[in-house]
């Protein structure tokens, strides 16, 4: 398969960007795009369907769910996920809510597009894991690549999809290249990828969280533990089916999400698999999250908060029953 | 005799329309008392309302498209859904115009140009700035009406879709019907313009918008002033904020109360909650139907008798919307989990 | 600029060159990436802090936005402690855990600075409605951009604090930018001013770079407020120096050519004034920030633990 290479944060613009293309009644708006006139997104596409917006979220994802409505697919830049908190009653009283409670008569197509997971001394308001909020939301879809293929491919799935999908990019990965394939790209939403076969244990990492589980699957293996590694890519739905299937094959499962502990989907897949997986299991499931604490300023306190590949190698070797590796 | 423009047809049209929701909101009152249990949950009535709502809808072409909010039972019946899809809506029934799904707080009729209502004070405004920008793009000349309480004027999702909608020049009328109650608060609680004895009108010009204040029980100087701001919308001029003065009849809302308690509609909070009858009782002699009834028959728009005919012919309609939701079908339970996902 | 009292003029000088030489050392370290994360300088803002803050008491509280230092250092927050905060450090005011845009010193009043646009603002009514109930005559303010503007908390606020008489003082550093687009981009209305008129609230519109202005209309404000003739607006017209953030490109303006500079620098302006050349003032701040340098460096970085023990009371 023919590929090029590209910075995660071009293979998103490259899915916006294509789709417009493709299909008229994609429009792009938000706060702090298209502001002067040489922008490639207004030359390409007109101020009609790109456009600036003041700081006014509850009115952009209104607006969003306004034209979605009346036959348009809004994408909309919020930047981080924590701007949707303020227009929160939009994104899960309202927009998931429509198509359902006019018994189908309008679809509600749009795309929220934010940024999450920052770390890096961004600090208290700024660094928030939140996807979890947004799970289990009644029509709402939620996707969180990891890699700039599945960036691309999770856009243009996201934009196709005529329900609103809550799409969260990574901040850390924002620079991370990776081979996307050529031509049309398209990742269906709700499937999970098995990114690394292994016998021993199932680690499911979400996110930024899949680096840390494939250096850890590196450090496993050289001490003979193979590790299958699965990225779920859509946290809502849940492909739980491919999940079962590796739990079924390894009998150990650990789960790591940058998400504090009940706030995360990781919780909700460990219940999964004790619901219907349990007589795979060998070992009770592990879970590697942020600590219930605000991500705080200072480099060292940050570090403590958060998985890393030590925790993950840890955790597993908690479910094969050896001790804990010294950290 | 014309009226501003109206001719006898348009002012029957007008009158009609005004008596059908009249007739509608009555049944659903009666349906409490008559048939105890059938209507669940909460409903907001229009009555009081109608001439705000007809005199804007009467602005429309069929292009056009509105949002309103959970009092929203008065826009379908002047837009021309079947008034049996919708009391079948309010009982839950499998015929109603949302097959049960939403109820009395959102009857949509997308193919007749409503698109949609919030439960959420305020949360459609934005929702309907939206759908404005699609006509923009669309550049067919479609208008949109944005139906909103005084209450939902604080919200800050009105700072915002006005903001945008005057910065872009979108193709919207915001129409807030002002009935000075926010459930059983009054106006001049909690907005400092009313406090300080002025028209919410006012806030437009913090939009570089023009405001209006119209009585809105009035169904012809509502048409005139709404009408003004949809051609000025439609040409290109940008949005206007209309405040349409009007008083609900009836109480906010049914009681909100758990199961085994009956529902039933109280009396209005301004004798319940402010011990203020003479308000209401002026209200109800500045009824808005009558009050349009009689204006057409002293001007010999029409006679006393089509008048009768038009009421009647309404009772009866809505008497048979409310036969219709009794016998019509509850929908499949399993049906519960179907369009969750388009 | 209006005629001043030389001492208090010099005073307000002193106070801006303090921030200014913090401001600019701050932008080295956080070149030299000893200051972590999203830095927002206030080069250029100076007077609005001063002419304000200087006017305020402890027990007033301040409420500010992510470009807070400044804010910070003229409410009576130790510049080491700020310092230490932006290098992590334990001695820092909030003991490392906040960083720039969440600067809190409650024994000055400073209640808060926040990353989320115009998010605090309600949280000013609260400290007003507080101090009114407590029968104090002490009063709360809040900075803001002109960004925050169109935010709705920012109307549902305006309508509250009027409504209900509170003392709270709403500063608007209007720079003429939200992030990296002009007001233009935002809004028809250009003064804020005129965006609150319809709510009837006291309100003036100043030059943002002139501190004696800012003082002289501020404390007109603030004595009625603490007399309780309830809140103001005060939309001071300034100008960012610098880029939104430290590191920001800056492509959506052209750049500041020295005139302009000289013509709008609130400190240039000021020594003109005042006929005072301001060297003996920058060496007196470039004193203090080196001062405070050594005592963040010598503080040690906080444990990791103490994340979980501050999750809760």
């Amino acid at each position: 398969m023919a590929t090029h290479e590209l910075p995660y944060i071009a293979a998103i613009e490259e899915a916006i960007r294509e789709e417009m293309e493709r299909d008229d009644s994609v429009l792009y708006f938000g706060q702090n795009i298209a502001t002067h006139e040489n922008d490639p997104f207004l030359k390409q596409f007109g101020g009609d369907r790109v456009r600036v917006t003041p700081i006014s979220e509850t009115a952009e994802i209104g607006m969003a769910v306004g034209t979605a409505i009346a036959g348009f697919r809004p994408v909309v830049e919020l930047y981080m996920a924590e701007f949707m908190l303020v227009a929160m009653d939009q994104v899960v009283n309202e927009a998931n809510r429509f198509h359902y409670m006019s018994k189908g008569q309008v679809k509600v197509p749009l795309v929220l597009k934010a940024g999450y997971g920052f770390t890096c001394g961004w600090a208290g308001q700024h660094t928030g894991t939140i996807y979890g909020m947004f799970t289990g939301v009644p029509g709402l879809k939620v996707v969180v690549p990891a890699t700039a293929a599945d960036a691309k491919g999770l856009m243009t799935a996201a934009i196709r999809d005529d329900n609103p999908v809550c799409y969260f990019h990574h901040y850390l990965l924002t620079l991370e290249h990776g081979d996307v394939p050529d031509g049309e790209h398209v990742v269906p939403l709700g499937r999970a990828n098995v990114v690394r076969e292994g016998a021993d244990v199932t680690i499911v990492a979400i996110g930024w969280c899949l680096g840390k589980a494939l250096a850890a699957a590196e450090q496993l293996a050289a001490n003979g533990v193979e590790a299958e590694v699965i990225d779920p890519r859509t946290v809502a739905p849940l492909d739980t089916d491919t999940i079962l299937a590796s739990v079924a094959k390894t009998g150990r499962l650990v789960v790591v999400d940058q998400s504090t502990r009940h706030g995360s989907v990781a919780a909700v897949i460990a219940a999964e698999v004790a619901d219907a997986g349990f007589g795979s299991l060998k070992a009770p499931v592990k879970l590697v999250t942020a600590l219930d604490a605000t991500v705080p300023y200072s480099e060292p306190m940050e570090a403590y908060l958060l998985p890393d590949e030590a925790k993950v190698a840890d955790a597993v070797h908690q479910v094969l029953g050896n001790a804990p590796v010294a950290a | 005799m014309p009226t501003n423009g109206l001719d006898r047809e348009r002012l029957t049209w007008i009158f009609t329309q005004m008596q059908r929701i009249r007739e509608f909101e009555e049944r659903v009152k009666r349906t409490f008392e008559d048939h105890p249990g059938t209507i669940r949950g909460h409903t907001h009535l229009a009555d009081g309302a109608e001439a705000s709502i007809v005199g804007s809808l009467a602005a429309l072409e069929p292009d056009d498209q509105l949002l309103a909010t959970y009092r929203c039972h008065g826009y379908p019946i002047a837009l021309g859904t079947d008034p049996k899809l919708l009391m079948a809506e309010i009982y839950g029934r499998a015929d109603g115009i949302c097959g049960g799904y939403g109820g009395s707080m959102h009857l949509t009729d997308v193919s007749r140009g409503f698109l949609g209502t919030s439960g959420i004070v305020g949360q459609g405004i934005p929702q309907a700035t939206g759908a404005a920008y699609a006509a923009q793009i669309r550049g067919r000349g479609q208008v949109v009406l944005s139906f909103f309480g005084d209450g939902a004027s604080k919200q800050g999702a009105f700072h915002e879709s006005l903001n945008i909608a005057s910065l872009w020049k979108l193709p919207i009328v915001y129409v807030m019907e002002n009935n000075n109650y926010n459930v059983v608060t009054r106006v001049e609680q909690e907005d400092a313009n009313a406090a300080a004895g002025e028209p919410l009108a006012v806030k437009a010009k913090g939009y570089s918008m023009p405001g209006h204040t119209v009585d809105g029980g009035d169904p012809v100087a509502v048409y005139d002033t709404v009408s003004a701001a949809v051609e000025r919308a439609r040409s290109g001029g940008g949005p206007t904020l209309v405040e349409s003065l009007v008083y609900r009849l009836s109480a906010h809302g049914n009681i909100i109360a758990p199961p085994g308690v009956p529902l039933h509609y109280p009396e209005h909070e301004a004798i319940t909650v402010f011990g203020n009858k003479e308000e209401y009782e002026a209200a109800l002699r500045g009824d808005p139907v009558p009050r349009f009834r009689a204006k057409l028959v002293t001007e010999g728009v029409l006679s006393a008798e089509e008048a009768d005919a038009i009421a009647e012919a309404a009772r009866a309609e809505m008497e048979g919307a409310v036969k219709f939701g009794l016998a019509s079908p509850f929908p499949p339970a399993e049906d519960a989990v179907k369009y969750v996902y388009a | 600029m209006p005629p001043v009292q030389t001492e208090e003029g010099l005073e307000l000088l002193r106070s801006m060159w303090r921030i200014r030489v913090f401001e600019e050392r701050v932008g080295a370290l956080a070149r030299a990436n000893e200051v972590h994360g999203l830095i927002h300088l206030s080069v250029g803002q100076e007077a609005v802090a001063v002419g304000v803050c200087g006017a305020l008491r402890d027990d007033d509280a301040v409420y500010s936005n992510h470009r807070a230092h400044g804010h910070a250092l003229a409410k009576g927050a130790s510049p080491a402690k700020v310092l230490a905060e932006l290098m992590g450090r334990e001695g820092g005011l909030c003991r490392g855990l906040g960083g720039s845009m969440h600067l809190v010193d409650v024994e000055h009043g400073l209640l808060g600075a926040t990353g989320v646009v115009g998010g605090n603002i309600p949280l000013a009514l609260g400290s007003a409605l507080a101090a009114k109930l407590g029968g104090s005559d002490a009063v709360a303010v809040v900075f803001f951009g002109d960004g925050a503007v169109q935010g709705g908390i920012f109307v549902e606020s305006v309508n509250l604090a009027t409504l209900w008489r509170l003392p709270v003082l709403l500063v608007c550093e209007n720079n003429g930018f939200a992030e990296f687009t002009p007001r233009s981009a935002h809004t028809t209305v250009e003064r804020v001013s005129d965006v609150v008129a319809p709510y009837g609230i006291a309100r003036e519109t100043v030059d943002g770079n002139d501190v004696v202005a800012v003082r002289d209309a501020f404390t007109r404000f603030l004595g009625a407020a603490r007399a309780g003739e309830g809140p103001a607006l005060l939309e001071c017209l300034t100008h960012r120096l610098r880029g939104h953030y430290e590191g920001d490109p800056q492509r959506y303006r052209e750049a500041l050519a020295e005139e302009e500079w000289q013509r709008l620098d609130p400190i240039l302006r000021l020594q003109r004034a005042l006929a005072v050349e301001g060297g003996e003032f920058e060496a007196e701040a470039r004193e203090e920030v080196e001062a405070a340098e050594r005592l963040a460096r010598a503080s040690p970085f906080p444990p990791a633990s103490l994340t979980a023990e501050l999750a809760y009371a």
